[in-house]
């Protein structure tokens, strides 16, 4: 296998250097423009990242009413504290914040891209707008952020977490990790690839495959450092929220589903059907089903920890409780962090034309059912699975992938095949 | 006696080496793969044939009695025609007494002002709370509308009016597509019904009569400022009187003297039908207790109007098959069909009750067939009053997934699972079609330039068509000439993206890979859109779909433009049917009917994609 090199530039080419404001500055006209209202519809915000809910939970906690109290309002008392102390409730800024939070989320992204070349934190790489790219023009990213879905801040979270990691720099990334953890329960799963990756390099090993190279006697300590981080905004939520309500409100709802709004995701329906003498059971099987796939996930791409967490994002946008379509968008985009493994998916064109019937049949049969009351749920819901079929084909072709291209170039007369 | 003591084993054996044969598994399987592919990789061709044909076959089947079934009512709380009506002579008489005043106006050239004080009188004449409202399109089109809608309501007895039904009729008739003839009875039956049925303590939902200007126009004002949806280009009053969420409506159209037959008209704007078992109670009713009777459109039937064969079956057909009743069954049901493929195709609906879907009220127009007898007010009346009584009964919304199907005649229908794979397999096909370009385009090992194809074709066909839409409906091209000038600029633009496409050993070309994914494209929009308007899925599949399968480029260079020409002008032929555009942009502009953006942004450059195709 040939590798092919990135060429770093110490200096940016002028167009280059206006590539990133230019897109930040298209975003930002978008979100401020708000061609459509988007704030209200199920497949871009779900009940734990709805910007609604979240101002609704604003006007309570305000007026001096515990938040946690109703049924609505399951955001983090981080955000809780964030919003009603420092930053206004005003809708334009709100634009620019998300806005901002997704541009840092590129940010991020084109540093795990470099830290992965081996690239300076400063070089450039001829990709860099590419990966920025991939990240702020994603429709899948663009629309939740559009309409103001905190998933944009999970992704952000998540993405600042995997880039201090990659660059070694660890209690940055154990505090970004934690925060993550606590504004969404189910990135569990990717506490263990972290922590892994702090203990290795970020650098592409997927042709090379070759034991756990890191120190797991470190593990421990960083593990020991995570949970102090942990506990301490756990602390810093309760006095923020005056009590600890909301731990089942918040991480409770992922376990629990107490709110079947419908969503892009698997569980919502499933619970709906469900008789209710078999809902603990089903919650449990569906939680675990969750983080079973982090060891052998881990345990496989030992070698390249940042590939074991892009596979983890394409599980958790299949599997999570509550998903909206910035989850699948998060795994489609980190495509592009590794285009060693283009030539090696299984079937690419298959998995593109699912996500395009998906894409369209989502949005139209959500009309159907809620708009023009001609389809009913079945409608919406088939649709979803086959967005779940469109994301589990990505997530096979990138296992597939990443495993093949250790064996090279097909050779004629030879076939790989697996035992 | 050893090979005796080993034959029952041999036997239980059988059937495991038939699933799991002896030898390397991974061998056996990667074999059995092998052929597997084999095996479609040499019958794509014909598999992609055979759907093609399943698909055209079925398209044609569709008006054929096979595949259709009888109507039924599926919700049991209708009970159509379970109940006593009370309209009478004097309701009749009252009715022509309206409809007198009505002439006298029309005879007096009256203003429409003097018009709709007259109506106002005469709904607080029976102490109806009544109100009119003034509206004004501002389209670009040249077809611009006013006028002043005139509604009265009564607000239910029996329940807190949380819920309504509308009873209406529009000024115009809809007879030849609302081209001006006056719906003067319709205005008079409206009258004397909101007289008759005040009288009447047993409505459970409120009534809204509402007596529309002009065809579609006014009560399209109506229905938004009555939901409050804001239209930039419409200026409307707001209505000073309000009530509940409409659940169904009825539009009368009653144009001539008298009729022999009523004709049911559903087909709502983009496609949209009303729930099928509001038609099958009204076609219970006005067959079976008023005894009139009951045609899909207003075309007879010609198995019971012998006259009327020559004028449905082609010339061509032979004289001894001209009676046969297969045939003619076909032949009138393919009418049907044909009917309700143009109107549900052209995003256009089929009249004033068109408008109501997209605020899912269920709605269709009674129309009166005119004709010299037998019936008249006495029959409609009680058929009207009667269909009410029935959507009177209902407890909760007409659901039952009734919304999906195609009325060959007015007791048969086809249901969706009779219809959808028709033009399901023709897309089916196509998608196989642009797989068999994909996988063709890498052999020999060679990469598919797809982000170059997407980049430098695709997106750049569909910017076309972005800039078509937008010469359109900004009014910039509102000519012949213009829109050649516009059409030579798109002409010449992929002579220039074509430029120089170097042919190199490793990379497949362009036109190749630009087929498989413009096939399918294509291929998915048909099947997305075949559940929100199936006639124009359909119609796409039936026009699209074997000559986008078939472009491939040629290797001379005269025969190459002259495909590309082709394709060119059956691209955007569409675009130089200037009056038809023009009624595309107010349909657009007035009613949000999107077919105009739709062939704008999809139908032409998926077009212009084949026809660069031909040139690569």
């Amino acid at each position: 296998m040939t590798e092919k090199t990135w060429s770093p530039t110490s200096r940016p080419t002028v167009s280059a250097s206006y590539a990133f404001p230019a897109m930040v500055a298209v975003r930002l006209l978008v979100a401020l423009v708000q061609p459509f209202d988007l704030i209200h519809d199920h497949q871009l915000s779900s009940p734990l990242t709805s910007y609604r809910n979240l101002q609704e939970g604003i006007h309570l906690f305000r007026n001096g009413i515990d938040p946690y109290s109703g049924g609505v309002f399951r955001h983090s008392p981080l955000y809780l504290s964030l919003f009603s102390t420092l930053i206004p409730k005003s809708k334009t800024f709100s634009a620019v914040l998300w806005t901002l939070c997704d541009a840092l989320g590129a940010y991020a992204l084109v540093h795990i891209w470099r830290a992965r070349q081996g690239l300076g934190k400063h070089a450039h790489s001829t990709r860099d707008e590419l990966v920025a790219g991939a990240y702020l023009f994603n429709p899948y990213l663009f629309l939740p952020s559009v309409a103001l879905s905190t998933s944009s801040f999970e992704n952000m979270l998540a993405l600042l977490a995997l880039m201090f990691a990659s660059q070694k720099k660890q209690s940055k990334a154990l505090l970004a990790l934690s925060f993550l953890l606590h504004t969404s329960l189910s990135s569990l799963v990717l506490l263990a690839p972290v922590l892994l990756l702090l203990l290795s390099d970020p650098h592409s090993h997927l042709a090379s495959p070759r034991a756990f190279s890191g120190d797991l006697k470190r593990l421990p300590s960083l593990m020991a450092e995570f949970l102090l981080y942990f506990s301490f905004l756990a602390v810093a939520s309760c006095l923020a929220s005056g009590g600890i309500t909301w731990v089942s409100q918040t991480w409770g709802a992922s376990l629990t589903l107490p709110d079947l709004t419908p969503n892009t995701g698997l569980w919502w329906y499933f619970f709906t059907e469900m008789f209710d003498h078999f809902r603990p059971f089903f919650l449990m099987v569906f939680s675990v089903h969750l983080l079973i796939y982090t060891a052998p996930v881990c345990i496989k791409f030992q070698y390249d920890l940042l590939y074991a967490s892009f596979v983890l994002f394409g599980i958790l946008g299949i599997f999570k409780a509550y998903p909206t379509l910035s989850d699948p968008g998060l795994f489609i985009t980190m495509h592009v962090l590794f285009p060693e493994v283009y030539p090696y998916l299984r079937y690419p064109i298959v998995t593109a034309l699912l996500h395009l019937h998906a894409s369209l049949l989502m949005p139209l049969f959500h009309n159907l059912w809620l708009a023009q009351g001609t389809g009913n749920a079945n409608f919406f819901y088939a649709s979803t699975l086959v967005f779940a079929c469109a994301n589990g084909a990505a997530v096979i072709d990138a296992l597939w992938a990443g495993l093949r291209i250790a064996l090279g170039e097909e050779k004629e007369g030879w076939v790989i095949a697996q035992e | 006696m050893n090979r005796l003591a080993q034959l029952p084993l041999r036997i239980i054996q059988f059937p495991l080496r038939i699933f799991r044969p002896a030898g390397d598994v991974n061998l056996i399987r990667i074999k059995r793969r092998r052929a597997i592919m084999a095996a479609i990789g040499r019958r794509a061709s014909l598999l992609t044939v055979s759907l093609f044909l399943i698909g055209y076959l079925w398209l044609l089947a569709i008006p054929s009695s096979q595949l259709g079934r009888g109507t039924y009512i599926d919700e049991n709380a209708l009970q159509p025609g379970q109940v006593n009506t009370y309209w009478n002579w004097d309701d009749v008489r009252n009715a022509d007494r309206y409809l007198e005043r009505l002439e006298q106006l029309r005879d007096s050239n009256a203003t429409s002002e003097q018009r709709v004080s007259f109506l106002l009188d005469e709904f607080r004449k029976m102490g109806l709370p009544a109100a009119s409202q003034k509206y004004k399109f501002t389209t670009l089109s040249k077809k611009n509308a006013q006028g002043k809608n005139v509604y009265a309501m009564f607000s239910s007895p029996r329940a807190s009016g949380v819920e309504a039904m509308v009873v209406s009729a529009s000024w115009i008739s809809r007879v030849d597509e609302g081209s001006g003839q006056l719906n003067l009875r319709g205005v008079a039956m409206v009258l004397a019904l909101a007289k008759f049925l005040k009288q009447y303590s047993l409505w459970a939902k409120d009534l809204i009569f509402v007596l529309s200007d002009g065809h579609l126009d006014g009560m399209h004002a109506w229905l938004n400022a009555y939901h409050g949806s804001t239209q930039t280009n419409l200026i409307t009053e707001p209505l000073m009187l309000s009530s509940g969420v409409i659940w169904t409506a009825l539009c009368i159209d009653y144009p001539g003297h008298s009729f022999s037959h009523l004709g049911m008209f559903h087909e709502g704007l983009n496609g949209r039908l009303p729930n099928q078992d509001l038609l099958n109670s009204f076609q219970r009713i006005a067959q079976y207790r008023a005894g009139v009777p009951v045609i899909i459109y207003d075309h007879l039937d010609p198995r019971d109007y012998p006259e009327l064969r020559n004028d449905i079956l082609p010339q061509w057909i032979p004289g001894f098959l001209r009676d046969d009743h297969d045939l003619i069954t076909y032949a009138y049901q393919a009418r049907n069909v044909y009917r309700h493929f143009r109107y549900q195709a052209s995003g256009r609906g089929s009249g004033v009750h068109g408008l109501f879907h997209q605020f899912r009220i269920d709605a269709f127009t009674i129309f009166a067939l005119p004709a010299a007898g037998p019936h008249g007010f006495h029959a409609l009346g009680g058929i009207v009053e009667s269909t009410l009584r029935t959507t009177n009964n209902l407890l909760e919304r007409l659901h039952a997934s009734f919304f999906f199907y195609i009325m060959t005649g007015p007791e048969r229908f086809l249901k969706i699972g009779s219809y959808l794979p028709s033009g399901i397999a023709i897309s089916v096909a196509m998608m196989f079609a642009g797989l068999k370009a994909w996988v063709e385009a890498a052999k020999t090992h060679r990469t598919r330039p797809v982000l170059a194809v997407i980049l430098k074709y695709m997106l750049p066909t569909h910017a076309l068509g972005g800039i078509v839409y937008l010469a359109i409906t900004s009014g910039l091209v509102d000519s012949v000439p213009k829109m050649v000038a516009l059409c030579l600029i798109i002409f010449v633009s992929p002579l220039i993206l074509v430029s120089a496409p170097k042919p190199a050993e490793r990379i497949a070309p362009l036109a190749a890979v630009l087929k498989a994914l413009s096939l399918c494209f294509t291929s998915t929009v048909i099947s997305i859109i075949a559940v929100l308007n199936f006639s124009l899925s359909a119609t796409l599949a039936a026009i699209l779909g074997l000559p986008l399968s078939l472009s491939s480029p040629s290797t001379s260079l005269p025969l190459r433009f002259v495909k590309y020409a082709l394709y060119f002008g059956f691209g955007v032929g569409w675009l130089f049917n200037m009056e038809n555009l023009q009624q595309l942009l107010w349909d657009w502009q007035a009613l949000n009917i999107w077919l105009l953006p739709f062939l704008c942004l999809v139908y032409t450059p998926v077009v212009l994609q084949a026809s660069i195709v031909c040139l690569l």
